[in-house]
């Protein structure tokens, strides 16, 4: 029975033909697998997706919780002011997609109706970007060239006995600076500024007699991306008369908590793989154990170990290449509804998660084949063919 | 005088403190037909499983086809059953996903090459032209021991070893099965059959009977 040229057929080609008719027969038992790897590599694409944006989300997200950059004189000037001009050229310096808020301050002692305070000249707008986490009764003030209204500590409002919507006297007995104003709204922040009345940087200004003057500036800054230490340093190089810096505590703060949060992905995509791994290793054995009389069979008429175990690796490589190409469609959509809810914006894709993706699930589906492969390889001929 | 295909001697297996097979002496010639009988628990199956080399004996030895058996490792066992023996099961033992015809060229795969002419041929052989593309479980008893059987010859295999091959077939089946027999017989095949069946037994040359692992009678079934 010589084969001639036109009726023999490539063993790859045999070889493909009983794994897609072997897996066909099994639909249910693929589904199951197919599904458990899908849903494994769905989940690490979405936390991969995520991981990758949440740096830069997350920055923006942590920015409300106050200032992180901080300029001011130089302390070898001797100068406790500096020209506002100045500082909001500093400002510029920052890009301004980086930029969440800034504000400029000064300070100075002024008589209220009942007694002394402390008042802060600021710009609205930018505090108001700045803290954003400030507890307000009644309103901002929403423009920064409203010299009529004042915004009042909490703790100072109490005991000046003003509320919202009253006129207090600000007066300054060295300038002889005298104005009525509205309280807008009354401050809780549960720190120093409870005991402040907040004004127009430039009517502070006038108040104090130190009009175009500032004590300070404060700046959220997202740090995800940038280099702020080298910001800080190119601005004190640009204006030698400025002290500009990071304020180091809450900078780390923002990088631990998004340590912490990137551990706890990776966690839970680490869980994810294991609890998929038992899954289809569980499929699997027992699609080795309801095909033990097929495998001693295939060993009867010649197939050697390499065979078998060729055979169920192949098996699972299709069923994980398939699952982890499905996973990694839906894990994208799963990062947009993850990125819809949480940060309000979607996931950018990004080619690093297929990879990201692909290697951990197909090494995980075969890692768990590797015991039903073992089951299969182990199978005994002589025993299995003989079982009724 | 025909020379030997097959040999045993001293042929033993234990398994722990049971001997299921005793020191057994047999030869069989080229174009032998050699039918194996004996009680339950004679040791007919080990036997089987032994000149099958699918499982390796405790003591003595066993020459296929000019190779010492005995001492090889599983790998090399599995070269010897794919290169010089046609199986043939009671229970048929079919891949029940592939066709007749795939079942056939199942057996060149792991073989050698695959050519489905050949294949074919072998199914018209047994008288199964017409059903190549049938799937085991659309055929009848009969017509899948055909199958069996035409993978046992697509390799053109040194010897024939079948397991009651008329064990589940009825009436019918069994004499065209037998009838196959005969006929690879007449071709000079060499066959060796375990079987309760006496009836089947006689057309072979030579019944060799076990009792408790050990050759009772070997003598002509004539």
């Amino acid at each position: 029975m010589a084969g001639d040229k036109g009726t023999s057929m490539p063993k790859s080609r045999m070889f493909l033909l009983v794994l897609f008719k072997s897996l066909k027969v099994r639909r249910n038992r693929v589904a199951i697998t197919f599904f458990s790897i899908m849903i494994g590599a769905a989940i690490i694409t979405a936390l991969s997706s995520v991981y990758f944006d949440i740096s830069a989300k997350m920055s923006r997200e942590l920015r409300a919780y106050g200032a992180n950059f901080f300029i001011g004189p130089a302390a070898s000037s001797g100068n406790r002011n500096v020209d506002r001009q100045t500082i909001d050229d500093a400002i510029k310096m920052v890009p301004r997609e980086k930029l969440v808020g800034a504000s400029t301050y000064i300070y100075g002692l002024v008589r209220l109706d009942l007694g002394n305070a402390v008042m802060a000249g600021v710009d609205f707008p930018g505090l108001r970007k700045l803290s954003p986490y400030w507890q307000v009764e009644g309103k901002w003030i929403a423009v920064d060239f409203d010299e009529d209204s004042c915004m009042i500590g909490k703790n100072l409002a109490r005991n000046m006995e003003l509320k919202v919507g009253d006129s207090v006297n600000v007066i300054k007995n060295e300038t002889g600076f005298q104005k009525s104003l509205t309280v807008k709204g009354i401050v809780e922040t549960g720190q120093a500024e409870d005991e402040q009345i907040f004004v127009n940087l430039s009517l502070a200004g006038r108040i104090l007699g130190q009009a175009g003057k500032v004590n300070h500036a404060m700046l959220s800054i997202v740090t995800e991306g940038t280099d702020i230490d080298g910001l800080a340093a190119g601005m004190q190089k640009s204006f030698p008369g400025l002290d500009a810096k990071p304020i180091r505590k809450v900078s780390y703060s923002d990088g631990k908590i998004l340590d912490k949060i990137k551990g706890l992905m990776a966690i839970v995509a680490v869980i994810i793989l294991t609890v998929t791994t038992l899954c289809v290793m569980t499929t699997l054995i027992a699609i080795v154990s309801e095909r033990t009389r097929e495998i001693g069979l295939m060993k009867a008429i010649g197939a050697d170990d390499r065979d078998i175990a060729r055979q169920f690796l192949a098996e699972t490589l299709i069923m994980g290449v398939a699952g982890v190409a499905a996973g990694l469609a839906a894990g994208f959509i799963l990062a947009q509804v993850l990125g819809q809810a949480v940060f309000g914006s979607y996931i950018s894709f990004r080619l690093i998660v297929v990879p990201m993706t692909l290697v951990p699930s197909v090494a995980a589906s075969l890692l768990a084949a590797a015991i039903p492969v073992r089951m299969a390889v182990r199978v005994v001929p002589a025993q299995v063919l003989k079982e009724d | 005088m025909e020379q030997i295909v097959l040999e045993t001697k001293g042929l033993t297996k234990r398994f722990g403190n049971v001997t299921s097979l005793d020191r057994v002496d047999m030869q069989v010639r080229k174009g032998e037909w050699v039918s194996i009988m004996g009680p339950s628990g004679s040791g007919k199956t080990t036997m089987l499983n032994l000149l099958s080399c699918l499982d390796a004996p405790s003591e003595g030895e066993y020459i296929l086809d000019g190779v010492a058996t005995a001492t090889l490792t599983e790998k090399q066992r599995v070269a010897v059953r794919r290169e010089k023996i046609g199986l043939i099961f009671q229970q048929f033992h079919l891949v029940p996903y592939l066709t007749a015809l795939e079942n056939v060229m199942l057996a060149q795969y792991y073989h050698s090459m695959i050519d489905s002419k050949d294949a074919e041929q072998a199914l018209v052989h047994v008288g199964l032209g017409h059903r190549i593309g049938h799937l085991p479980s659309q055929l009848s008893g009969g017509e899948q021991q055909r199958v069996c059987i035409a993978r046992a010859l697509i390799n053109q295999p040194a010897i024939i070893l079948a397991d009651e091959p008329t064990g589940n077939l009825d009436e019918a089946n069994e004499e065209v099965v037998l009838n196959l027999f005969q006929e690879l017989h007449r071709e000079g095949r060499t066959i060796i059959l375990v079987t309760h069946n006496p009836e089947l037994a006689e057309y072979s040359d030579r019944v060799i009977r076990l009792h408790h692992g050990r050759v009772q009678n070997d003598a002509s079934a004539h």
